[in-house]
């Protein structure tokens, strides 16, 4: 009897650590760089930051945003009042007003050591204290895009980061959110437990864990095991691994970025005839390349838009139908009957089979009579190249996540060619230049009426229609993994909130 | 000796110069961290701004001689994408991954050693043939491979394991032996080849024709000459360790070094990445006098000038 007890001991010591019942494991490739959350660039980091803080203005899973830990109210084209929400206070007790905003904004816009969130709040000039909730921000020029940014604004506490530093916080952080910081282990995991007095109410979820695994296959393995509840980056050749493993399945959502290649319209190669990009855009064939390359985890998409920004266009932004008949018909107007060559660069491992999609599109080119020598690089050198100009290909596959969910950020931040006097000089893929498109995108800018916004995008789209400055692939779809006792919709801008899951069994 | 230690020392100096300096050229002929540093839609103002706040900008003889004189004092600045100091960052995970060289060690010496007695005692059997297969196999099998697949047998078929992660003794088993693997085969190789020879020599003949039994014999008079060359492979092999720690370390999640200069080196974390490097130089050039000092005392013949 005692032997047997002392070998069920034993096996139930053997088990690996599962993922108890009130506590959601969420498994990442990365661990977080900082819990500062307005001092880091990464996903991962801002999923750990996001249970512990909350945001002025919250973003929902459709992609609108709501008032949150506040509300702004334009006073005129240049001033804006915010209220604070009463009543709430940090995980050390700090009530939150108008003084500890104040105190955010002077931190973010401290010249002497910017943050990495820094640059979405340049236009602000002037914020002050009206009330002990209201506050009054002066910005340098109109910004249609003000409110958008405040979801940005992850607010921090005063006298907590008086007291204690910058540094100490980073690795202690305290926040209003409803997850309590209580310790990180470097590289191995981060515990949370739940903010039991959440002004939104009390969390569901008792206990959230983070554990960073690099390796994809070792994070499916945890997820079929039940060793983790969420992980991230599920490939889509591992899809029926997790379906087929009965404890968990893989969830999808069509995400902020759109997958592209850009082309090098200067000079006078074939690539400068809009006639020659109408033809690339309609000899690929994108349905194809999701079917059978992402394992169907993609959706066409026509223009460099997708549905949850402001400014998409239905009509505009229907993809160009696969035909590779006009694609040569419009090759031979243009003058190019037996086609031609031309490079095209991809980075290897940064986007869903990044790779292979850009082999399948050569494959497919080479249908049409056009050449397409494919060079594979690493990101970090492929990116460092794009953003010097000194990417050595005549085109070159990367993605776009528009993580404000506004046409501005995308169509002025990639297209805008630089031609409008007075206007900034350039932006970062603006080898197509059409005045017309530049001066709409600019004007967009300073519009605070949206739908007028609205209008002028439309009008912006048209030309990117015509001009096809691009090879329009497909919005990406993120794929995670998730166990099945877990109640939770992955959402479109990578964000995972505990405080919308649960837990059912 | 005591020169010779110190001659032995003002080496080590050289080394970590030299990996210093390799470190510095490479990463800077591979690229500018500041385009990974900052969003693709940072404005190209920001980016000259990093690029001035981290000296960037400068010629590279002067980053040169920075880094340099920062090197003398310990200092190899601040970590670019956490912003905590790069050698600190890097000696907090120095840790889990000495522990788990450790434990590989422990794991091949005593696999290894008696394995290759085996194949050496045994020798044109069946019992030989297969060690040495198993040795064979040991050392061709790529460390990446052989973790999955123990994930997959021992984790996901087995349940008996943990896949990923650290924390208690259970984590540490099966990246141990993924790590320890290749220096167990080759341990076996060396200590059967080493067994062999000694087993054929004179004085083991004069131990049996005295009528000592097999296993001493075996054990105190050959395994004990063929020991000196499985110390120095040992001391060799730390290397090998530390980088298949960087993929151990990935696969398993474990928290070490290895798996943290990875993400810095594709990051284009330059202190981390330089602060790595010469931590590491440091550790294998002072294994190396240690297995050096080893020898004298294995092995009295043997004098250093």
């Amino acid at each position: 009897m005692r032997k047997i007890l002392f070998l069920l001991v034993f096996m139930l010591a053997a088990l690996p650590a599962w993922a108890a019942g009130d506590t959601l494991v969420i498994a990442q490739g990365v661990d977080a760089t900082t819990l500062d959350p307005v001092n880091h660039q990464e996903t991962p980091t801002a999923n750990v930051a996001a249970q512990i803080f909350d945001n002025f203005y919250r973003r929902l899973p459709n992609g609108q945003y709501e008032p949150w830990l506040g509300e702004a109210k334009a006073l005129n084209d240049l001033t804006w009042e915010l209220t604070v929400k009463q009543g709430i206070r940090f995980h050390n007790g700090e009530e939150l007003n108008a003084e500890v905003i104040k105190f955010n904004f002077d931190r973010l816009l401290n010249p002497d050591k910017p943050l990495k969130y820094s640059t979405y709040f340049k236009t602000i000039t002037n914020v002050e204290v009206t009330g002990p909730y209201t506050l009054k921000v002066t910005t340098s020029k109109p910004s249609p895009l003000f409110i958008t940014r405040l979801t940005y604004l992850w607010v921090v506490p005063k006298q907590y980061i008086e007291e204690k530093g910058d540094a100490y916080f980073a690795n202690h952080p305290v926040g209003t959110g409803p997850y309590k910081f209580v310790r990180w282990v470097k590289d191995e995991e981060i515990v949370l437990e739940a903010n039991e007095d959440y002004w939104a109410g009390k969390p569901k979820i008792k206990k959230v864990v983070f554990r960073p695994i690099p390796e994809a296959s070792s994070r499916v393995a945890e997820l079929v095991t039940g060793g983790v509840d969420i992980i991230t980056n599920l490939a889509p050749e591992a899809v029926a691994v997790v379906n087929g493993s009965g404890v968990a399945e893989a969830r999808t959502v069509p995400s902020i970025r759109n997958i592209f290649v850009v082309l090098d319209v200067k000079g006078e190669g074939p690539l400068h005839d809009p006639k020659v990009r109408q033809a690339l855009n309609y000899a690929v064939d994108k349905k194809s390349i999701i079917e059978h390359v992402l394992g169907g985890n993609g959706v066409p998409v026509g223009c460099p838009l997708n549905p949850y920004i402001f400014g998409y266009d239905e009509k505009l932004c229907e993809p160009f139908p696969y035909d590779p008949e006009k694609a040569k018909q419009l090759l031979a107007e243009a003058g190019y009957p037996d086609g031609f060559s031309f490079t095209m660069g991809s980075p290897s491992g940064r986007y869903l089979n990044d790779r292979q999609v850009a082999e399948a599109i050569v494959g497919q080119l080479a249908k049409v009579g056009v050449k397409a020598e494919l060079r594979v690089q690493e990101w970090s050198s492929y990116v460092s190249q794009i953003l010097e100009r000194k990417i050595p290909t005549d085109a070159w596959l990367i993605g776009w996540g528009n993580a404000q969910f506004d046409a501005d950020n995308t169509l002025f931040t990639l297209l805008y060619g630089g031609t409008v006097e007075g206007g900034p000089k350039r932006s970062i893929f603006d080898y197509w230049v059409d005045p017309e498109f530049d001066k709409y995108v600019l004007e967009a800018q300073t519009v605070v009426d949206q739908a007028k916004r609205k209008e002028l995008y439309k009008k912006a789209l048209e030309h990117v229609r015509v001009g096809a400055p691009w090879i329009f692939l497909y919005q990406q779809k993120d794929i995670y993994g998730v166990n099945k006792r877990v109640k939770w919709q992955p959402r479109p801008d990578e964000l995972i909130w505990a405080f919308d899951a649960e837990i059912v069994k | 000796m005591l020169t010779y230690i110190l001659r032995r020392l003002l080496l080590v100096l050289v080394v970590v110069w030299g990996a210093a300096t390799l470190a510095f050229g490479l990463l800077y002929l591979s690229g500018d961290p500041v385009n990974l540093m900052l969003p693709l839609d940072a404005s190209p103002e920001a980016r000259e701004e990093l690029r001035r706040a981290y000296g960037f900008d400068q010629p590279l003889y002067v980053q040169y001689g920075r880094y340099l004189i920062k090197l003398l004092h310990g200092d190899f600045g601040t970590s670019l994408r956490s912003q905590e100091p790069a050698l600190d960052l890097v000696l907090q995970r120095m840790g889990p991954t000495l522990t788990l060289a450790g434990w590989g060690l422990l794991f091949a010496v005593l696999v290894g050693v008696p394995a290759g007695v085996l194949a050496a005692v045994r020798k044109g059997t069946i019992v030989e043939l297969l060690t040495m297969t198993l040795a064979l196999l040991g050392q061709s099998i790529p460390v990446f491979w052989l973790g999955l697949m123990l994930i997959l047998i021992f984790g996901l078929k087995l349940h008996w394991l943990p896949i990923s992660g650290a924390g208690s003794w259970k984590h540490l088993i099966l990246p141990a032996i993924t790590v320890g693997t290749f220096v167990t085969a080759s341990i076996a190789r060396l200590t059967r080849s080493g067994v062999i020879a000694e087993l054929r020599s004179d004085h083991v003949r004069t131990a049996r024709a005295k009528g000592l039994p097999g296993r001493v014999v075996v054990y105190k008079h050959a395994l004990r000459n063929a020991a000196i060359p499985v110390v120095t492979i040992i001391g060799l092999q730390l290397g090998a360790l530390l980088s298949g720690a960087v993929i151990t370390e990935t696969i398993f999640a474990w928290p070490g070094v290895g798996r943290f200069v990875l993400i810095a080196v594709s990051q284009r974390d330059f202190p981390v990445v330089q602060a790595t490097v010469v931590v590491f130089a440091l550790m294998l050039a002072f294994v190396n006098l240690i297995v050096d000092l080893a020898y004298l005392w294995l092995d009295p013949r043997v004098r250093y000038a």
